[in-house]
């Protein structure tokens, strides 16, 4: 056996685990029509409804950026959160723990790999809304925006980390979580409406509880970025500062515990051999 | 084979979608799964009306809230159905490794898929029931609603032509499904967006593009949607923007009769749709195709 190095097996096992992800973005063409045209016609529906309503246009621009972000929540959901129990049920847990390969680069890979595919969906929602619904995506900095959509993100696949092993150990409940944390998450971040709208009618418990979710302070954030040029003037549950401090916090947070529940994963996997029984 | 053999299938299969369902939590905790989730959906719409409102000074006239939300908890029940089914394909060859087996089997394939949808479909309608009760406590959903327009008769109409259409929509993205990878579980979902944008759920049909419109009214969904909506809620209000919609003078009748159409052609594509899905799935091997993605 060739002597590697901690790092380049983990370099190597990111790199084995992101490319079944990006392959198959290019052998299954179907994706150029369920990745970008389905979604631009999914999220015109809840743009038509504000320009039904003669809403600003930038309540419009916050349908295509929540459009956005929610692909980036449902992958970290579908493809990082419950992919472990799905790797279970196929027959490739097993392998991965019994190979060298720390599990952190594994979901790793996952991450970089679903973070590609859900970026071309984005990148396609984001151009459609500017085309067809003449949104003006207008940010105050470029630097500030990418800083609060690399910690977003950051959190996000943290979060998304951490899920996956303990969707794993809560079993066939990890369906329906995944389930759950969609319609009730999209309302409590205010996806699609400003967060200050949710405080008028519930005060702050519900977007104070939200912000344990990186999409809140994220979407929030990005709407103070670029929505500050437009009239009438977005108004943000909490200053831009605070938030881009918040998603620092979520990401060390999120990132710390996940690495924590992996490793618990990896040493119960060992001891007790139940972790890979399947359909439990 | 008798002529009680799909009927088996169908009652087994439903109980089956109904334990895959409903088993995997306690009573309390799959109720609260049951609320949560489609009420927050309708939800959602409801605090965009509002947001709306505030933005506008009170702009947006009330008789939309309860457009929408009715819409959006009706809406659940074909999002269940379609994704529920096409689902059914995925979990079965890919998770539990049985679809091959019932392929196989005796029973019939498509009564297995129907008694699924079934299970799937009361889920629904449970949670429409509860969407629109939950609705309820909201005071400018409350005072919209024209009461003494419920019209049980109606909706019961609606609900019987409404079960086959969503059946044949399930059919057909379950038929597209055996012949697709994992992935393709967003495809129904991306599919289920499509018709909710032109179904004109979250907003009259009249608001879309115009060459968009007869795409929208060709679809046995919106006609389905109108006619639920009416039976729930009553026509909308004279003078209403609502009431401008091309399908505002249409009487019952003739949405259901329109439904009905509309329904019978979706049945014919979907049966054929199906049988040619179904022998190109076997005659590639997919029927048990695995994906590692």
């Amino acid at each position: 056996m060739t002597n590697i190095t901690p790092f380049q097996l983990f370099y190597r096992a990111v790199q084995a685990r992101t490319y079944p992800r990006i392959a198959w973005m290019y052998r299954h063409k179907t994706w150029i029509f369920q990745e970008t045209l389905l979604p631009i016609l999914s999220v015109s529906a809840l743009a038509f409804v504000y320009e039904w309503m003669q809403a600003p246009r930038e309540y419009v621009g916050m349908v295509i950026l929540g459009a956005a972000m929610t692909a980036f929540w449902m992958n970290v959901l579908w493809s990082m959160g419950g992919q472990l129990y799905w790797e279970r049920d196929s027959g490739n847990l097993e392998l991965y723990i019994m190979s060298p390969a720390p599990m952190m680069s594994i979901l790793t890979g996952m991450a970089l790999g679903g973070m590609v595919m859900t970026l071309v969906r984005a990148i396609a929602i984001c151009t459609a809304g500017m085309v067809l619904f003449d949104v003006a995506f207008a940010p105050s900095s470029w630097w500030l925006l990418a800083l609060v959509f690399a910690l977003t993100m950051s959190a996000l696949y943290g979060l998304g980390a951490m899920f996956s092993s303990l969707f794993l150990l809560w079993g066939r409940e990890a369906w329906h979580t995944v389930n759950l944390l969609q319609e009730p998450v999209y309302l409590a971040t205010g996806i699609n409406f400003p967060l200050s709208a949710l405080e008028k009618i519930t005060s702050w418990i519900v977007p104070g509880i939200a912000l344990l979710i990186p999409l809140t302070a994220g979407m929030d954030a990005m709407r103070q970025i670029l929505f500050e040029k437009q009239e009438p003037k977005f108004v943000p549950f909490l200053p831009l500062e605070w938030e881009i401090a918040l998603l620092a916090i979520l990401s060390a947070i999120f990132l710390f515990f996940a690495r924590r529940t992996l490793a618990m994963l990896e040493r119960k996997a060992k001891e007790q051999g139940t972790i890979t029984v399947k359909w439990k | 084979m008798t002529l009680s053999e799909p009927f088996r299938t169908l009652k087994w299969a439903t109980w089956l979608g109904w334990q895959i369902e409903s088993n995997w939590a306690q009573l309390r905790l799959f109720l609260l799964y049951m609320v949560l989730k489609p009420v927050s959906g309708s939800l959602m719409l409801v605090m965009m009306f509002y947001a709306a409102k505030y933005i506008t000074n009170g702009r947006v006239p009330t008789e939309f809230l309860p457009y929408i939300y009715v819409s959006s908890a009706c809406y659940g029940l074909v999002g269940r159905v379609m994704f529920g089914l096409s689902n059914v394909v995925i979990s079965d060859r890919e998770n539990y490794r049985m679809l091959k087996y019932i392929f196989i089997s005796p029973a019939q394939f498509q009564a297995y898929f129907l008694g699924r949808g079934v299970a799937q479909a009361a889920e629904g309608l449970l949670g429409a029931t509860i969407t629109i009760s939950v609705g309820l406590l909201i005071p400018d959903v409350r005072r919209s609603v024209n009461y003494e327009a419920f019209d049980l008769g109606w909706l019961l109409v609606f609900l019987t032509i409404g079960s086959v259409m969503l059946w044949a929509c399930g059919m057909i993205l379950a038929s597209a499904m055996l012949n697709m990878s994992r992935s393709g579980t967003f495809l129904s979902e991306g599919i289920a967006g499509v018709v909710y944008f032109l179904s004109g759920v979250v907003f009259p049909i009249t608001v879309l593009p115009w060459w968009l419109q007869p795409v929208g009214l060709s679809l046995p969904t919106t006609y389905w949607l109108e006619g639920m909506r009416r039976a729930i809620t009553g026509p909308a209000p004279a003078g209403s923007p609502l009431a401008k919609s091309p399908l505002a003078a249409w009487s019952n009748a003739e949405l259901a009769g329109m439904l009905a159409i509309t329904t019978a052609v979706l049945v014919i594509v979907s049966q054929l749709f199906y049988r040619r899905s179904l022998k190109r799935a076997w005659r590639r091997g997919k029927i048990d195709e695995a994906t590692g993605m």
